[in-house]
């Protein structure tokens, strides 16, 4: 049936096998009646930028702006986005009539400006105000992508100044999504200014100590990057975003610099450290409200929005009834007792073994069996991501706890990535500035110590792995906030020391401490690598040892040497001790707290 | 009237609306993927657009194409047949957007139709009776499990979204029921992308009655008798007739207006079909309503002189119905059956090859609704159905032999198909019964575990 046609038409015959409609005149008529010829309406479908194809826009706003075939993000206006992130109808815009000016005189400026209020509805290129977030209610400012490309003028440096004034005055959060080609060429150096405005205002609002988010968006970059977008508490970003300072073009044309591919990307920036998470659209919301909550409303962060300073609570006077008598000697009864309940006689060389065993839950493990929900942040804001240490805020029934942890890998492939545990001082500076954002918000610290060591190499040594280690030592010293310390594998010297200044200080069972591994002790000492199993008995590293010393405040038992895939009793037991340990500590002050931990440290001998 | 129509379906059913375009003089074009070039209908139609690969996915399935291809051509309306895209939503109102008629209901009607749990909760609202069940669909198999241990076993589990018996599955006691319910939810998620099921009382002995229903676009709703599709295996219907010999005039008229009743709930129009289980005391519940044509709507053509596709296109084009429900008459007793080509040998796997002789029956009251041609080569890619044989004759029995002989006078050779099965199945005991419940024991049996 190939080729030749086989079949009359009658049809087409008919019409003399030209087909009379649409060209012929006789069907002119009823061309015109309810049958016209079809057409496809304008903005009905549109291209994808990343891929090409065609996008049918009702699939386009279904799936959050980004593409169906290849994911790429649109850039979407503030309605949109409020829309998105905002409880419905919960969004009131502030400050909308702020007048333009045109501070250079600047030809055609005026114009332009019409122009591109006609063109997006918008008066310029921020909409801020007040909504709610799954009912937490927060100052919200949203710049817009399409109105002069999100440029910083005058009327926008003053808008998110106002925006920050206020929620300074209402104590209300902020949350700010940054969008913006940089400062605005037509108004100059006035542009310019509006960084040093908004951040006084910043500066002000983080004194009280409100949270202040921000949302990096295609595009970020210039004089916004340099100012208000990167001095968010929590940096969120979107995927694939660009965000940087000097634009590719401009680096290219002045210093003639190749860049690489994915440069200026979210994930270029959160791989250095600048971004905290990277949030698909979809789950924006959700995030803004978890931390919201984690900040503000959780039980840790308690009634603090509504106190006249940020920390308050933990100053009030109220709260300095709770118990002193944290003595050493009642710390010795709850460790001792847990020993007399099972008497374990395994040599300290086994517990080295068993504490660097594959099988032994990592910080994550623990994280996930104890905590409701964890919300990773990222970064160290100077250089890079450490994966050898993870934080974020964790919900601890109702509780928001800001945990840290140096994380193991459990396969070759994944202690590569997380580099064997040893973390970089990009790692200690990430744990340093969480424990200052946990400090922020009154919000506890529990630190989970697992490492063979900090590590050592020429990267490391370039960016201060001393001076990292020892500035994890000298803040923790007066953290105005409860810090508890977990040895759940190795304790390898100052490495693991860097998040083990705590008020209290535990370890497992079958967890090691020490100055040094039995390995290195062996060589240095009798220059006999073979004598590890000896050293570890000498050097007296097991948790028994520590207690002894008071080095450490109690033991966790493992009834069973711990093991991931059984973890579930083990992890309730020590989310039942932390549970108790958060209950006990939030009643304290600051004072007693900060005192406290230097006298645990100051007893030693 | 339309001046061209685009038919947005392949094989017999894209024949017989081109057959239905060409008896009102309305040109018609035709949509192919690439393997089906050579496939009936794209060269029986007036034009023919090539819309991409053989998958569904990439061709009968990508709205876009088939949208273009409407546009390209100038067609003022696209007829989307059954399965592909003639139930999808999303499809009709991009349709309109466009300015082209999707012939079929509105988008809404479909939405309000298309997910079953809101078809239920409409039917209710109508007071047309449904079958006990759950009122939201659910996701948690221990919710369900409450559930059902409340309406009693054995139960049906179902995908919300869900349609040709895929997600489905009978539950006969509580202990395997979770099992069950996760094994139907995967197979859901897999098939639709969604995980919500909703239970229902399973009647065992129940017979699938089915109303075809036809309503024009100012609320004139007529019902055009029954359709008797008992005969399933794995829910896929294989003999359907008409009139249902079970059903007494009283109990037809109130099924009937029933589904008059849930059409005009759904603000229905075009050709739909309401599907009623009836049980053994001869009680009645909505099951589903299918929103298009469906595979068995000659036989209803056969016993009224109705010619669905015509009035679906008519309909489309805002005109009124040319009857009313006194003057719709059913004459004789009309069987279909579906010649696939699968191996009932081998739990009727799908199989195939290339047509190497053929011939169909013929004769008075025998219709052949089939693609096929002496040469045809089969796509792995589509339904595996061949052709319809549907007769016509006065009596059930008369009907019944008209069948069988038909059947024997058709030949097919080169692929593999169900025929003799066919042939013996309707000269069966059971068969002149009207026993659909060993039949489809005994098709389950063959099917396998």
């Amino acid at each position: 049936m190939k080729g030749t046609q086989r079949f009359r038409k009658p049809v087409t015959e008919a019409a003399g096998g030209i087909y009379f409609y649409p060209t012929q005149k006789a069907n002119k008529k009823e061309r015109m009646q309810k049958h016209s010829r079809p057409e496809v309406p304008e903005g009905m479908f549109c291209k994808c930028g990343g891929c090409g194809r065609m996008i049918y826009e009702k699939d386009l706003k279904d799936s959050y702006y980004c593409c169906p075939h290849c994911g790429k993000y649109f850039r979407i206006s503030p309605a949109v986005r409020i829309k998105m992130v905002a409880d419905a109808g919960s969004f009131f815009e502030w400050d909308r009539d702020i007048p333009q000016t045109n501070p250079l005189q600047f030809p055609e400026y005026e114009e332009k400006l019409q122009e591109q209020q006609e063109k997006t509805g918008l008066s310029d290129a921020v909409v801020t105000g007040e909504a709610d977030i799954r009912g937490k209610h927060t100052a919200l400012g949203v710049m817009s992508p399409d109105f002069m490309l999100g440029s910083m003028g005058t009327v926008v440096g003053e808008r998110i100044t106002r925006m920050v004034e206020r929620a300074t005055d209402r104590r209300l959060p902020v949350i700010l999504f940054c969008c913006s080609g940089g400062a605005r060429m037509q108004e100059g150096i006035c542009s310019l200014m509006q960084m040093a405005k908004i951040t006084q205002a910043l500066k002000r609002h983080h004194k009280a100590g409100l949270p202040y988010i921000t949302v990096l968006t295609d595009p970020t970059m210039g004089g916004v990057t340099a100012s208000f977008a990167m001095l968010g508490d929590v940096i969120l970003a979107e995927p694939g975003a660009m965000i940087g300072f000097a634009g590719a073009r401009v680096i290219r044309q002045t210093i003639g610099q190749k860049l690489p591919e994915g440069f200026q990307s979210a994930e270029f920036l959160q791989k250095h450290g600048f971004v905290d998470r990277i949030v698909k659209r979809e789950h924006m919301r959700k995030n803004l409200s978890f931390l919201l909550e984690a900040f503000l409303y959780s039980k840790s962060a308690g009634k603090k929005p509504h106190c006249p300073q940020g920390l308050c609570r933990m100053e009030n006077k109220a709260f300095g009834t709770a118990e002193k008598s944290c003595g050493s000697g009642k710390k010795e009864r709850e460790g001792q007792s847990y020993n007399d309940t099972k008497e374990i006689r395994q040599d300290a060389w086994r517990r080295v073994c068993e504490a660097r065993s594959l099988k032994r839950p990592a910080a994550l493990d623990y994280i996930h069996e104890i905590f409701d929900h964890f919300l990773e942040l990222r970064g160290d804001r100077y250089f890079g991501d450490d994966r050898a240490v993870i934080g974020g805020l964790a919900m601890l029934e109702g509780r928001c706890v800001m945990v840290i942890g140096q994380q193991k890998g459990r396969s070759l492939a994944e202690n590569k990535h997380r580099n064997f545990g040893m973390p970089s001082p990009e790692g200690y500076r990430k744990s340093l500035r969480l424990i200052k954002l946990a400090e922020k918000f009154c919000l506890p610290v529990l630190l989970l110590v697992d490492t063979p060591g900090a590590f050592c190499g020429i990267e490391a040594e370039e960016r201060g792995q001393g001076e990292a280690i020892a500035r994890n030592l000298f803040e923790l010293a007066d953290l105005k906030v409860p810090v508890l310390s977990l040895i759940l594998g190795e304790g390898g010297s100052g490495g693991a020391l860097a998040l083990a200044v705590a008020n209290q200080v535990w370890m497992m069972e079958n967890a090691v401490y020490s100055v040094l591994s039995p390995e290195g002790f062996a060589a240095i000492l009798w220059k006999d690598g073979k004598r590890v199993q000896e050293a570890a008995q000498v050097m007296k590293i097991t948790a028994r040892d520590m207690l002894e010393r008071k080095i450490i405040d109690r033991i966790l038992p493992e009834e069973e040497p711990a093991d991931r895939e059984h973890m579930d009793g083990l992890a309730a037991r020590v989310k039942e001790e932390i549970l108790i340990f958060l209950q006990k500590y939030e009643k304290k002050t600051p004072q007693e707290l900060t005192e406290e931990r230097y006298r645990r440290f100051r007893e030693l001998i | 009237m339309y001046q061209k129509i685009l038919i947005a379906n392949r094989g017999e059913i894209a024949v017989r609306i081109i057959r239905a375009c060409r008896e009102m003089g309305i040109a018609s074009v035709a949509v192919c993927s690439e393997a089906d070039r050579e496939a009936l209908h794209s060269q029986l139609a007036d034009e023919c657009i090539c819309i991409g690969p053989g998958r569904p996915a990439d061709s009968y399935l990508n709205a876009e194409q088939v949208l273009s291809a409407a546009v390209v051509t100038g067609a003022q309306a696209i007829h989307p047949g059954f399965g592909f895209l003639s139930e999808n939503t999303r499809f009709a109102r991009m349709c309109r957007e466009c300015g082209i008629d999707f012939i079929g209901p509105s988008p809404e009607s479909i939405e309000c139709m298309g997910d079953k749990a809101q078809a239920r909760r409409t039917m209710m609202e109508a007071g047309v009776p449904v079958i006990p069940g759950t009122k939201e669909a659910m996701t948690d198999a221990a919710e369900g499990k409450k559930f059902a241990d409340k309406i009693g076993y054995p139960v049906i589990i179902k995908a919300a979204a869900g349609g040709g018996g895929r997600g489905m599955r009978v539950v006969s006691g509580p202990e395997v029921f979770e099992e069950m319910f996760r094994v139907a939810q995967q197979e859901t998620m897999q098939a639709f992308g969604d995980d919500r099921m909703y239970i229902e009382k399973y009647l065992a002995a129940a017979r699938h009655i089915e109303i075809q229903i036809l309503a024009d676009q100012y609320g004139n709703t007529v019902y055009l008798g029954e359709r008797d599709c008992s005969i399933q295996r794995r829910h896929q219907k294989m003999i359907e007739e008409t009139p249902a010999w079970i059903l007494d005039g009283e109990t037809r008229k109130r099924m009937g207006q029933a589904a008059v009743k849930a059409a005009r709930a759904a603000k229905y129009f075009s050709a739909g079909t309401v599907e009623f289980l009836l049980d053994s005391d001869g009680k009645f519940y909505f099951m589903e309503m299918n929103t298009r044509i469906q595979v068995e709507h000659p036989v209803t053509e056969m016993v009224t002189g109705i010619d669905l596709v015509k009035q679906m296109i008519c309909i489309s084009a805002g005109e009124k119905l040319p009857f009313d429900q006194n003057s719709v008459s059913i004459h004789g007793h009309a069987i279909e059956c579906r010649i696939t080509a699968e191996d009932p040998k081998h739990g009727f796997r799908p199989c195939l090859g290339t047509v190497q002789n053929l011939h169909m029956p013929g004769g008075n009251g025998v219709r052949v609704d089939s693609d096929l041609y002496l040469g045809y080569r089969l796509s792995p890619f589509y339904d595996s159905m061949l052709a319809k044989i549907i007769v016509c004759a006065d009596t059930r029995q008369e009907a019944i032999r008209k069948l069988q002989s038909a059947l024997g006078e058709t030949v097919i050779e080169g692929l593999v198909t169900n025929l003799d099965f066919l042939y013996e199945l309707a000269g069966s005991q059971w068969f002149a019964e009207g026993n659909c419940a060993a039949i489809n024991e005994m098709l389950e049996g063959r099917c396998g575990a």
